[in-house]
């Protein structure tokens, strides 16, 4: 107990030193207290945002995987010829930031069965990540070829492929991922926005919201997909939520300023967001001053980020 | 809120499991509180001639129980096609697939778990429904406790679920029953597949069990990997809720053989898995194409369909009993009381398909048109199917069609034929040494040349797509000169003189005799 404690004196979000607690507790008898540290690491992990929905599923976990990583150590421990326990500490790697320890995992999974298409999408990401791009796309392609409908590692190629400046072969990944989502709302339209199809993202953005009304992403992205079809805003209909992102609402209405906005993204990503937005805002006024927003975003930011591959196909545009 | 998802089959798997399986479908029930809570229990491969598990046992279920439980019976015939992979009987990923696709999609939670589990809340007062109510998006375990049989077997009255949970609650601490048993992730618990709780939706996203799996054994080990892989972590439920096992241990179950047990490679469905998905069953997991029959036990139940049935096609008795006799002297004699005989004849097929598709051969005009009356009362939709080599019988209802026996014999999916005596009536007292007018003769002789006929036959005339024999049904062929004949063609059980039936599928002897008989049955010898 007081290891854990003192984990979570270090970390208070440490949902998995929360749950070590409460399950100390819980032996102990101490069933009430027990009950609140699994409740605590309950709300940690709900209030955790996910990865984005058109994403490999390991890069839509978030959090800390610090208990998968010791428990697949013990199984490794044990059975060292099967795959399924390199692969499941790479994703725990992978899914708390750790690509290169994900990758050596993945890489040992191959050794011992070179014919795992799944696995070689699973590397590709963890590549991409790590910014190698160029053997990011070989492995992801290995996996595509094994499964030419396998939707996220045609996203994970297109992301790998923007990372080596291939705009177009990206989008060719993306719109084949697009179809294969069909039916899967949030997914389609985060691929939609990537590609800056706003026409094809609206729509999709529409029933993502029908499902998840409380996502303040799907609202921010519906209103700047709105813009750029040069709709109404409906700002009217925007719920009020608090923090991040929706600081972003409240630029589009107006309420907050360019330079507030930026104080206020206190994340890399946050940051990426907020530029693109101010790119989305100047875009009527001053096409110039929206391009150089979104020029910025892409040399600063990886192409992962949604707001990064939707300002390479806005900036693509750009009248000759 | 969420759908338990059960399966298992009428038949004797295990120790007393009509005890474990009541104390469990009356226990779950009792800790749902949400209104789109179900159970659903996948009745797989019962024989078509009994009823599903849950409506044998259905008097020992709660009110509440038989509300939420769905039951979608597989029938043998849709199993068929898998019956040479395996040696077992119920198939597990089929059945809770199949489940899974027909589920109530405003559940946002699937339960798999199965038919000898307690799930005991651990704050009393609280539901399932209400914990699952709060839980964020994972992949939750809990681990098994184990119940001596003597407990839930000497002590639980399985139509009282609060009052067997309260004594579980006692006995927990009494007798030292919670030991948590950890395992290997992506397990997490030993006995896993009795508490896993996945979102509705990741189980679709990822295609439900691994239909591969034919062998039996380790399908909850192979969803944990890849629902393990695919939420990066196993949750635990464990300060929400036990789970009790019934332990099952006096008599082995017949998949388990010792050390000689056949089961699904644990390398390949375990240990080397390396995807969540299964792409090569992402349109086909659950048999979405196929029509499965979906049975309630709180309403139109077998029991309402057959008093329906009867009370349709005839009046109560005016007497308090009639008479029979087997005595020898009567082989030859071939009346019988139709009244007396209609409710066994009904009960022989209550349990097929309502679309099911029956050929009525027979003597007597009256069990026609009373069995007819029966069947559209009791809610079928398939045709009775009268050849037009009968003569002088009831055409008219609507369930009737008639048309020339090599016609109709690729139509039926059940046979009934009926030896009585076209000439007798309903006032007759029975077997007093009655004999057969000519007429009558003649009429036997076209009842007894078209049955020898159907089941030679039978493996040639099935309907297009059926692999199963199909069942013959014998009215009045018990003691009589007709049972020698009808048992020469069917396999049939002895059964009691009073309940005038016999039934079984057509006898496939291979020798010399057997042949014999076929052939003669063809030829109309």
């Amino acid at each position: 107990m007081p290891l854990y404690q003192r984990a979570l004196d270090l970390e208070p979000m440490f949902d998995e030193a929360l749950e070590g607690l409460g399950q100390a507790l819980d032996v102990l008898g101490y069933i009430e207290l027990a009950a609140e540290k699994y409740a605590a690491a309950r709300r940690i992990r709900a209030e955790t945002r996910l990865g984005a929905p058109d994403r490999h599923f390991v890069l839509r976990q978030r959090g800390h995987f610090r208990a998968e990583v010791l428990a697949y150590d013990n199984v490794i421990w044990s059975l060292k010829k099967n795959t399924l326990p390199y692969i499941a500490r790479g994703n725990a790697f992978l899914a708390s930031g750790q690509p290169d320890a994900a990758l050596a995992n993945y890489n040992q999974a191959l050794r011992l069965k070179r014919d795992l298409p799944a696995v070689a999408a699973l590397k590709g990401e963890a590549l991409s990540i790590l910014g190698r791009y160029s053997e990011a796309v070989e492995s992801l392609s290995v996996a595509v070829e094994a499964r030419p409908n396998d939707a996220e590692a045609l996203g994970g190629r297109a992301i790998a492929r923007l990372g080596l400046g291939l705009l177009g072969e990206a989008n060719t990944d993306w719109r084949r991922q697009f179809e294969l989502l069909q039916g899967r709302a949030a997914a389609c339209a985060c691929v939609a926005l990537r590609m800056a199809d706003w026409a094809l993202a609206l729509p999709e953005l529409d029933r993502a919201l029908e499902k998840e009304p409380h996502d303040p992403y799907w609202h921010l992205y519906r209103l700047t997909a709105r813009r750029r079809l040069e709709m109404p805003a409906d700002l009217a209909d925007l719920p009020s939520i608090g923090g991040w992102p929706g600081a972003l609402l409240a630029l589009h209405a107006g309420r907050i300023t360019p330079d507030e906005i930026l104080k206020r993204a206190d994340t890399d990503d946050r940051h990426a967001e907020a530029i693109f937005q101010l790119g989305v805002l100047a875009f009527d006024r001053d096409r110039k001053v929206a391009e150089a927003y979104w020029q910025e975003l892409v040399e600063r930011f990886p192409p992962s980020l949604i707001e990064h591959a939707t300002a390479r196909n806005e900036l693509a545009r750009r009248p000759s | 809120m969420f759908s338990v998802i059960v399966y298992g089959r009428n038949d004797s798997h295990g120790y007393n499991l009509h005890k474990r399986a009541a104390i469990s479908f009356n226990a779950i029930a009792e800790v749902m509180s949400d209104p789109d809570d179900e159970i659903l229990f996948v009745d797989y491969n019962t024989p078509d001639d009994h009823p599903t598990f849950p409506e044998a046992i259905q008097d020992t279920l709660t009110d509440k129980a038989k509300q939420v439980l769905r039951i979608f019976r597989v029938r043998p015939e849709q199993h068929v096609h898998l019956k040479s992979k395996t040696h077992l009987v119920a198939l597990e990923s089929q059945s809770r697939n199949i489940a899974l696709r027909r589920s109530n999609p405003r559940n946002r939670w699937i339960l798999y778990t199965n038919t000898d589990m307690l799930l005991v809340p651990r704050r009393e007062g609280e539901s399932l429904s209400m914990i699952f109510g709060d839980l964020p998006d994972g992949f939750y375990q809990i681990p098994r406790f184990e119940l001596p049989e003597m407990l839930w077997e000497a002590a639980f009255d399985r139509r009282d679920p609060a009052g067997n949970l309260t004594k579980l609650r006692d006995w927990a601490v009494r007798f030292h029953l919670n030991q948590v048993v950890h395992n290997f992730m992506p397990m997490k618990y030993d006995a896993l597949g009795d508490f896993q709780a996945a979102l509705r939706e990741d189980m679709f996203t990822i295609h439900g069990f691994d239909e591969d799996m034919l062998l039996g054994w380790h399908c909850d080990s192979n969803l944990a990997a890849r629902l393990a892989l695919y939420r990066g972590r196993v949750d635990t439920l464990i300060d929400k809720v036990f789970g009790y096992h019934c332990d099952h241990t006096r008599v082995a179950a017949v998949n388990n053989k010792g050390r000689l047990t056949k089961m699904n490679d644990q390398d390949r469905f375990i240990w080397d898995v390396s995807s969540p998905y299964l792409p090569s069953q992402a349109d086909t997991w659950g048999w979405p194409d196929v029509q499965i029959e979906e049975i309630r036990l709180d309403r139109d139940t077998s029991y309402e369909r057959f008093v329906a049935g009867l009370s349709a096609a005839m009046e109560p008795a005016t007497e308090p009993y009639r008479s029979t006799n087997l005595d020898w002297h009567l082989y030859s004699d071939l009346t019988y009381d139709l009244h007396h005989t209609l409710p066994f004849v009904c009960d022989q097929v209550l349990t097929y398909p309502r679309s099911t598709a029956v050929m009525l051969v027979a003597s007597r005009a009256e069990l026609v048109s009373s069995f007819t009356k029966a069947w559209s009362a009791m809610g079928f939709t398939g045709s009775v199917l009268i050849p037009s080599e009968c003569k002088g019988l009831p055409e008219a209802h609507p369930s009737i069609k008639t048309g020339a026996f090599s016609d109709l014999v690729g139509m039926a999916d059940l046979f009934i034929f009926e030896f009585g005596l076209a000439s007798q009536t309903q006032r007759e007292t029975v077997r007093l040494g009655r004999s057969a007018s000519p007429s009558d003769t003649k009429s036997l002789n076209t009842v007894a040349r078209l049955f020898a006929l159907a089941a030679s036959i039978e493996p040639e005339t099935r309907p297009k797509g059926r692999r199963l024999p199909r069942r013959f049904i014998g009215v009045n062929v018990i003691y009589n000169k007709f049972w020698p004949l009808f048992t020469d063609h069917i396999v049939a059980n002895i059964n009691p003189f009073c309940s005038q039936v016999l039934a079984g599928i057509p006898r496939r002897d291979a020798s010399l005799k057997g042949k014999v008989l076929r052939f003669r049955g063809r030829i109309g010898v």
